[in-house]
C-alpha cells in the first residue's frame, strides 16, 4: 500500500516539474517570428536579394566592370557594358551596365559579388521570397535589381551638358 | 660570328652573342625581365626605369633593357634590392594614372596592372590632386586617354619604325607630355591599330572594342584574316556568339605583332543587318525566303534535271572560301556535274611563275624569307597598301638586318624610303625597270623579288631569266588578292587546270566566256560577284548563288543560299606565298551554312552524295594532303596553328595561264571586295572615303 501512495506522489511531482518549464516559458518573452502573418526580422548583413545602388544624384553606380561576375563562383551573373554618351548617361563612370542579369536559380548568396565590387553597386538586400515553381522566372533583370531613384533627383550639371565636337 | 660572351644571370650560366642586351638574354634562359618601353624589334628607349637589374661590381641598378652581355657578367633580377626600386619605379608611374581599372579596357590585361599585383606599389604616398585630361578621339578606331599614359613611347615607334606611317609624337615636356596625332586634333594614318595593341597600359583603346566588354568575358580564336592575301593570325574575341574585337593577342602566326585595320576591326561584315540568314527562292520574279530543306530540293532536282540531258553549267568560285571548299567544288562540278566550265577571278600570274620555276627546288618564298633575305626587289606593287604585312616584313628586314630594298613602280610608294634604288616607270615598262637595275642587283648575294599583276604572261617568264642571269638565289612572289586566291588556282579552280596545277583533257569555259554564252543553263555562283561589272548573256540560265549578301550576282539569283563567312567555318587557307594555314570557328550566324556543307547538301540531294565523299572539312583536307601535289604539309603543323608552306608543282604546266584575265582588283588598306562594303568601319575612317 506505501508503495501506491509513494508512486502517485512522485507521478504529480514529475508532473509539476514538467508544467513548470511549460508555464515558465509561458510567461517568457517568444523567439520565434510568426512569418508569414508577420515580416521576418533581418541582421543588418543579411544577405539576400541583391540591390544595385544609385549615387546621391540617381545615376547607378555600376560601372559594368564585371568583377562581380569573375568573382562570382556560381557564374550566375550576366552583364552587357555600354558607354555613356553626353545625351544618354546612366552610371557615373565611363561606362553602364546596358544587362545585368542574376540567375537566383544558381545564385548561392556567398556575397563575393559585393566585396568584389569597386564602386559599392551592387549590395545584398533582405529580399528572400523568391521561390518560384518557374525557374524561367529567376533570371532578375536590371530593371528588378536596381535601387528606386531618389525622389527629385537629377544629375549633375557636368553630366548634362552637349557631347563634345567628336 | 664572333664567339658567345658567357655570363650568369640569377645563377644561370648564359651564352649569348656579343651585342645581346641584358634583357634579352635572360630571355634565353626563360628570365623575364619586366620592362614597359622596351618591345623587342624596336629601337631602344628606357624611359621606364622598370627592368633596373642589380650587376656585380656595378655601383647602381643598370637598365637591363640597353644594357649589352659582357664577358664575366654576374646579373641578379630578383633580389630586394631590385624589387624596391621597381615598387618605386611603380609608384611614381602611378602618381598620375588614374586608378579606374574597373572602366579601363585594359583591365585585366593589363602590363602595368600585372606589375603592380607583382611588386605592389597600391598605396599611392602621393596626395594632391592628379592632372587630369579629357579623353579624345582621334579616329573612328583609336582613342587617347591622356592621364592612363606612361610615356613608353611604344606607340611613337611602332607607328614611325614599324609601320612606316609615323603618325604619332610626343609633344610638351616632362610631366605634362603627350602623345599627339599627326594632324593636330585627329589621326591620318593607316589606321592599324597597332599602337593600341602594343600600349601596356589603356592610354590607347579601341573605337570597336571601347567599353563592350572585359577581356576574360571573351573566348579568344585565333583564325585566319579573310581579308587580303597576306594570311595574318587575328585572334577574334568572341562573346555571346558576336565577334567583339580582332587583335593580335598572342603573336603566334607567321605576323608576329602585325595586323592592318582589316584585320583589326574587318570583322564587322560578319553581323551586318544585311547579312543573309535564310535562303532565298524566287517566286513570280521576287527573291522570297524558304527554308533551307525546300531551297536545297529545288536546286538539286534542277541540277539534276540538267545534267540528264547533258546541259551545260557554269561554276563559278571563289577567292575567300577554304581549300577544302574549293577542292570539294571542283571535284562536285568536275566528277558529278561533268562539267569543266569552273574559274573564280584571277589575280596574279602564279602558273606562269611555276611552270617558269620547273626543275628548280625553293624558289618560291615565304612571308619570313622577306625577313631575312639580304634583298627584296618589289615589282610594279604598292606593298604598304596592298599587300600590308609583305611590306611590314620589308620594312622589319630593312630596319634589323639592313636589306637592301629595289622599287620598280609606276607611282610613288611607302618603301621608296627605304629603298637602295628607286625606278619610276610608265605602264608597262616594269620589265625594263627592272632590267635597268640588273648591275645593282648583280652585287647582292640573295635576292627576293615579288611582282604585281603587270606582270604577267611572257613577262613572268622574262623576269624569271632575268632572276637566273644574276647567278644569285633569287626567290619569286606572285602577289594574289584574297585569302585564298591561292588555294583557288591550287585547288584547280580554273577550266584548264585540275588540282596541283595537272593540265585538264577539256578545258572549260572562262568567267567571261560564261556570261557570254548563250546556251549556258546553270550558272553557280560560290562566294563570287562577276555580276558587278559585267552582264550576263544567257537570259534564261538559272542562276544559283551561295552568299552572305545579296550582292548585285545574288539579285539576279534564282536561288540565294545564305553562306558563312571564314570566321564561322573551319577549312584551310593557303596565302600568297603558299602558306597554309587553318580557320577556327568563331561566332556563328543564324542560317548561314558553311559552303562545304551546302555543297554537300546539294550533292545528298542529288543522290550523289557517295560520289564527292563527305563534306567534312578535316576529310577533304586530308583528301587534299593524299591528291593534290605540294599539299602533303605535316599536320602537327597545321593543328598547331602554324602556317605549312606548300611547293604545287615543280614541273612544266602545258597550259597558257590567260594573263589576259588576269587583274588585280586593286584593293587598298580601307577596301576588301565585297567584305569591305559590308564592313562599316573600314568605311568610317577618312582615309577609306578619300581614298
Amino acid at each position: 500500500m506505501p508503495n501506491k501512495i509513494e508512486e502517485i506522489l512522485e507521478t504529480a511531482a514529475a508532473i509539476a516539474k514538467g508544467m513548470s518549464v511549460t508555464f515558465k516559458e509561458m510567461m517568457s518573452p517568444t523567439v520565434t517570428e510568426n512569418y508569414p502573418d508577420e515580416p521576418p526580422k533581418f541582421e543588418e548583413r543579411f544577405r539576400g536579394v541583391h540591390v544595385l545602388q544609385r549615387d546621391e544624384s540617381g545615376l547607378e553606380k555600376c560601372v559594368a566592370c564585371f568583377l562581380c561576375a569573375a568573382a562570382c563562383p556560381a557564374q550566375c551573373i550576366y552583364i552587357e557594358a555600354a558607354e555613356n554618351t553626353g545625351a544618354v548617361r546612366i552610371s557615373g563612370g565611363e561606362r553602364y551596365a546596358q544587362a545585368y542579369n542574376i540567375d537566383y536559380s544558381r545564385c548561392i548568396f556567398c556575397g563575393y559579388c559585393v566585396e568584389a565590387c569597386p564602386t559599392d553597386a551592387i549590395t545584398h538586400g533582405h529580399g528572400f521570397e523568391i521561390a518560384s515553381f518557374n525557374t524561367s522566372t529567376l533570371v532578375y533583370r536590371k530593371e528588378r535589381l536596381l535601387a528606386p531613384a531618389p525622389p527629385g533627383a537629377r544629375p549633375p550639371e557636368i553630366f548634362t551638358e552637349a557631347p563634345s565636337a567628336h | 660570328m664572333a664567339a658567345p660572351v658567357k655570363l650568369t644571370i640569377d645563377g644561370k650560366a648564359v651564352e649569348a652573342a656579343p651585342g645581346t642586351l641584358v634583357i634579352d638574354a635572360a630571355k634565353l634562359v626563360g628570365i623575364n625581365i619586366p620592362s614597359f618601353c622596351y618591345y623587342e624589334g624596336l629601337t631602344l628607349q628606357a624611359a621606364c626605369r622598370m627592368c633596373l637589374v642589380e650587376v656585380e661590381k656595378a655601383p647602381k641598378l643598370l637598365a637591363a633593357c640597353t644594357l649589352p652581355v659582357a664577358e664575366g657578367m654576374v646579373v641578379r633580377t630578383e633580389t630586394p634590392v631590385v624589387a624596391e626600386a621597381r615598387k618605386y619605379t611603380l609608384e611614381f608611374l602611378l602618381t598620375n594614372h588614374p586608378l579606374d581599372c574597373p572602366v579601363c579596357d585594359k583591365g585585366g590585361e593589363c602590363e602595368l596592372q600585372d606589375m603592380v599585383f607583382r611588386y605592389g606599389a597600391g598605396e599611392s604616398r602621393y596626395s594632391e590632386n592628379k592632372l587630369h585630361v579629357d579623353e579624345k578621339q582621334w579616329s573612328p578606331v583609336v582613342f587617347y586617354d591622356g592621364p592612363r599614359c606612361i610615356l613608353c613611347f611604344r606607340c611613337v615607334r611602332i607607328c614611325s619604325e614599324g609601320m612606316g606611317v609615323g603618325a604619332l609624337g610626343i609633344v610638351n615636356r616632362g610631366a605634362v607630355s603627350e602623345i599627339a596625332p599627326n594632324h593636330g586634333d585627329h589621326l591620318e594614318c593607316d589606321e592599324c591599330g597597332m599602337c593600341i595593341d602594343i600600349c601596356p597600359v589603356g592610354a590607347l583603346t579601341s573605337g570597336t572594342y571601347r567599353y563592350k566588354t572585359r577581356p576574360w568575358e571573351m573566348d579568344h580564336v585565333g583564325t585566319i584574316c579573310t581579308h587580303c592575301s597576306n594570311g595574318c593570325k587575328t585572334t577574334l574575341g568572341v562573346r555571346n556568339g558576336q565577334i567583339i574585337r580582332g587583335n593580335n593577342r598572342d603573336r603566334s602566326g607567321i605576323n608576329g605583332e602585325f595586323l592592318c585595320i582589316k584585320g583589326r576591326y574587318g570583322f564587322d561584315f560578319t553581323d551586318h543587318p544585311e547579312r543573309l540568314q535564310s535562303p532565298l527562292m524566287r517566286v513570280n520574279g521576287k527573291l522570297e525566303a524558304a527554308s533551307w530543306s525546300v531551297a536545297l530540293a529545288a536546286v538539286a532536282k534542277k541540277f539534276s534535271e540538267v545534267r540528264a540531258r547533258h546541259g551545260s553549267f557554269g561554276v563559278i568560285g571563289s577567292t575567300h572560301t577554304t581549300n577544302e571548299e574549293n577542292y570539294y567544288l571542283q571535284k562536285f562540278a568536275r566528277s558529278v556535274l561533268g562539267t569543266n566550265h569552273i574559274d573564280h577571278h584571277r589575280s596574279g600570274d602564279v602558273v606562269t611563275l611555276l611552270d617558269a620555276l620547273s626543275g628548280t627546288a625553293g624558289s618560291l618564298s615565304t612571308t619570313a624569307d622577306l625577313y631575312e633575305r639580304k634583298a627584296v626587289l618589289v615589282v610594279g606593287a604598292d606593298l604598304s597598301s596592298q599587300q600590308p604585312f609583305l611590306a611590314f616584313q620589308i620594312r622589319a628586314n630593312y630596319r634589323h638586318h639592313q636589306a637592301r630594298v629595289y622599287v620598280v613602280t609606276e607611282n610613288e610608294v611607302r618603301e621608296d624610303g627605304i629603298a637602295a634604288a628607286t625606278v619610276r616607270v610608265d605602264k608597262g615598262g616594269e620589265l625594263a625597270g627592272v632590267h635597268s637595275l640588273a648591275e645593282k642587283l648583280k652585287t647582292e648575294s640573295e635576292l627576293v623579288i615579288v611582282f604585281g599583276d603587270s606582270i604577267k604572261g611572257e613577262a613572268v617568264r622574262e623576269l624569271v631569266a632575268f632572276g637566273n642571269s644574276l647567278g644569285i638565289p633569287v626567290k619569286y612572289v606572285a602577289l594574289v588578292d584574297y585569302s585564298n586566291s591561292r588555294g583557288a588556282l591550287d585547288m584547280g579552280l580554273v577550266p584548264e587546270l585540275l588540282p596541283g596545277y595537272q593540265p585538264s583533257n577539256q578545258p572549260g569555259m572562262t568567267v567571261g566566256e560564261m556570261l557570254e554564252s548563250e546556251s549556258l543553263e546553270v550558272l553557280w555562283v560560290v562566294g563570287a560577284n562577276p555580276l558587278e561589272s559585267a552582264a550576263m548573256k544567257a537570259k534564261d540560265a538559272f542562276v544559283v548563288v551561295q552568299e552572305m549578301f545579296l550582292t548585285e550576282t545574288a539579285q539576279r539569283a534564282d536561288i540565294v543560299l545564305p553562306a558563312a563567312s571564314a570566321y564561322e567555318k573551319t577549312g584551310t587557307v593557303t596565302n600568297v606565298t603558299g602558306e597554309v594555314q587553318r580557320l577556327k570557328t568563331g561566332p556563328s550566324t543564324m542560317g548561314a551554312k558553311p559552303d562545304l556543307e551546302i555543297i554537300g547538301l546539294i550533292a545528298r540531294d542529288m543522290g550523289l552524295a557517295a560520289a564527292v565523299g563527305p563534306w567534312i572539312a578535316d576529310k577533304v583536307f586530308e583528301e587534299i594532303r593524299a591528291t593534290v601535289k605540294g599539299y602533303s604539309v605535316p599536320m602537327a603543323i597545321i593543328s598547331a596553328g602554324g602556317a605549312a608552306h606548300t611547293m604545287p608543282v615543280n614541273g612544266r604546266i602545258p597550259v597558257e595561264s590567260r594573263p589576259d584575265l588576269i587583274h588585280s582588283s586593286r584593293d587598298n588598306l580601307f577596301t576588301s571586295g565585297t567584305l569591305g562594303r559590308y564592313s562599316k568601319m573600314l568605311g568610317s575612317v577618312m582615309e577609306g572615303r578619300q581614298a
